[in-house]
């Protein structure tokens, strides 16, 4: 395993805390099939789990296209450690 | 109450003038010209103290002397946002031909939107009793009162009907036009003094709307490829309503009609938009000014330029004018040009919407990339196109799902009409 792979597991493992934490949620429902629909989170949850993760990685992650269109919590992951892989590189 | 009319709500309602402050400076003239030149006024930040957030753009209004406009016993009352609507409001009276007295009395109401009301004065208020022990101003809860602003205007203009302020976040001013034009159809008053004010450019809240993730590092650019988000704004704009019938009875050639207003509430999500209340509030609209779709021939939008606003609108636009009409309406969101001035967001945006009727201009969407297919209206890309237009509309769509559309329409008659 490379370690941009150990990297993205650990970032995933960190960010499902966050969005169970802060969307106030059970963990185990956040599995990377699971839809965005069936987390049941509002507008104002995702807010509050992003304001988590600026705060958490001190990044600043814009509601563009990639984060928007996430329909399923594997597409979000991957929109969400892009984006903070990539403010880390600049950094 | 008195009225002329036979059927109560019968009576034509005209703006017969006009006055605006913006990031393009003061008046509704300089508003209309970077509108329709395309010109952007968002600018690097301006603030009193050190600025610790990612987002250091913003429309704001260039610091003029407000000494200038407003008399020395009045001034330690007014908040900017208050300000800002004391010299849209002279300009719109001057404009409407009416000296101070003109319009006095209990026939008079003054409806002004704000979706904070005085922030500035707030903001400052607390970093120095916070952080110094300072106390506040002792002129600081008459200054930050929402109500300040039509308070204002009343004392200035003698005016003694129903006066307060609206607050309903961006769909403000919308909501104060459709109100007043509400009482006059109805006889419940003879003239309105509304529109809206907003004075939030200030640490606390940008910081705030930071958090929300919807203000864009970079240019804000509607209904296009790429967008990620707004630009705050700043400013104040103030419309004089009366009846056609009292305006042509002294002689005063008005603006154009206000013909028609829509207002509905999504009831569904504190921040995001909802299709079926944006939408019914447009066709709301349509039907309260007796038009047909096709009788619009421009759309002001909300067009914040977030991904979810400018999908909803477009669809929405869509539902409302017809799949095929729809797509060909021209529509341009104005906000990369004055910011998304909240409370008066609505107010700059029909002030544009009528200089765009009145010399039959469309303004562009500037900063147009490429179309982005969720969005398949004309955006009317980065160039202003000259177009028939006989009446148009102005969209505004509130945090809460409060939506407000206007219809504005040339008189027959007027030299502008087409």
């Amino acid at each position: 395993m490379t370690d941009t792979q150990q990297e993205k597991e650990k970032l995933f493992e960190e960010i499902k805390e966050v969005i169970a934490k802060e969307g106030m949620i059970d963990v185990d429902k956040i599995t990377p099939d699971a839809t965005i629909e069936s987390l049941d989170l509002k507008s104002v949850d995702i807010v509050m789990i992003l304001t988590a993760l600026e705060e958490k990685f001190n990044v600043y992650i814009p509601m563009d296209g990639n984060l928007q269109e996430a329909k399923d919590v594997k597409s979000l992951m991957e929109a969400l450690i892009d984006h903070i892989l990539k403010e880390r590189e600049k950094q | 109450m008195a009225s002329s009319q036979a059927r109560p709500g019968d009576r034509r309602v005209v703006i017969s003038g006009m006055g605006a402050v913006s990031a393009a400076g003061l008046g509704a003239e300089p508003l209309w010209r970077a509108a329709r030149d395309g010109v952007s006024q968002i600018r690097e930040l301006r603030t009193e103290r050190p600025y610790d957030g990612r987002i250091k753009i913003a429309a704001q209004v260039p610091k003029f002397d407000p000494a200038a406009h407003i008399e020395a016993n009045i001034l330690p009352l007014c908040d900017p946002f208050t300000q800002f609507t004391v010299i849209a409001a002279d300009e719109a009276m001057a404009q409407a031909g009416f000296k101070r007295e003109d319009i006095a009395g209990p026939r008079a109401a003054v409806i002004i939107g704000t979706g904070i009301g005085g922030m500035e004065t707030i903001d400052n208020g607390l970093f120095h009793y916070y952080t110094e022990g300072v106390r506040p101003d002792p002129l600081s809860v008459p200054r930050l009162i929402p109500s300040a602003a039509p308070t204002t205007l009343g004392m200035r203009y003698s005016c003694l009907g129903p006066t307060f302020s609206v607050g309903s976040a961006c769909s403000s001013a919308s909501q104060a036009l459709g109100l007043g034009m509400q009482m006059i159809r109805f006889g419940l008053v003879e003239k309105a003094i509304v529109g809206g004010a907003e004075a939030c450019v200030i640490n606390g809240t940008i910081r705030a709307w930071e958090g929300l993730r919807v203000l864009t590092p970079g240019l804000c650019r509607p209904f296009s490829k790429g967008r990620n988000g707004m630009s705050l704004g700043e400013g104040g704009a103030v419309f004089i309503l009366e009846t056609l019938e009292s305006a042509r009875a002294r002689g005063h050639e008005p603006l154009c009609e206000l013909a028609g207003y829509g207002t509905t509430a999504d009831a569904k999500d504190p921040v995001r938009p909802d299709l079926d209340g944006v939408a019914s509030s447009i066709t709301l609209a349509l039907e309260d000014a007796g038009l047909k779709p096709e009788d619009i021939h421009y759309v002001n939008a909300h067009g914040t330029a977030t991904h979810a606003n400018d999908i909803t609108e477009s669809q929405a636009i869509l539902r409302a004018f017809g799949e095929d009409y729809g797509r060909r309406v021209p529509v341009s969101s104005t906000k990369p040009v004055h910011g998304h001035a909240l409370g008066a967001g609505g107010g700059l945006e029909l002030a544009i919407a009528i200089a765009a009727l009145r010399e039959q201009i469309v303004p562009p969407t500037i900063n147009f990339l490429e179309p982005d297919p969720r969005c398949p209206i004309d955006a009317v890309p980065n160039e202003a196109r000259p177009h028939k237009i006989a009446a148009a509309m102005s969209n505004s769509f509130a945090f809460g799902g409060i939506n407000a559309v206007l219809i504005v329409r040339a008189i027959e008659g007027a030299a502008h009409a087409v």
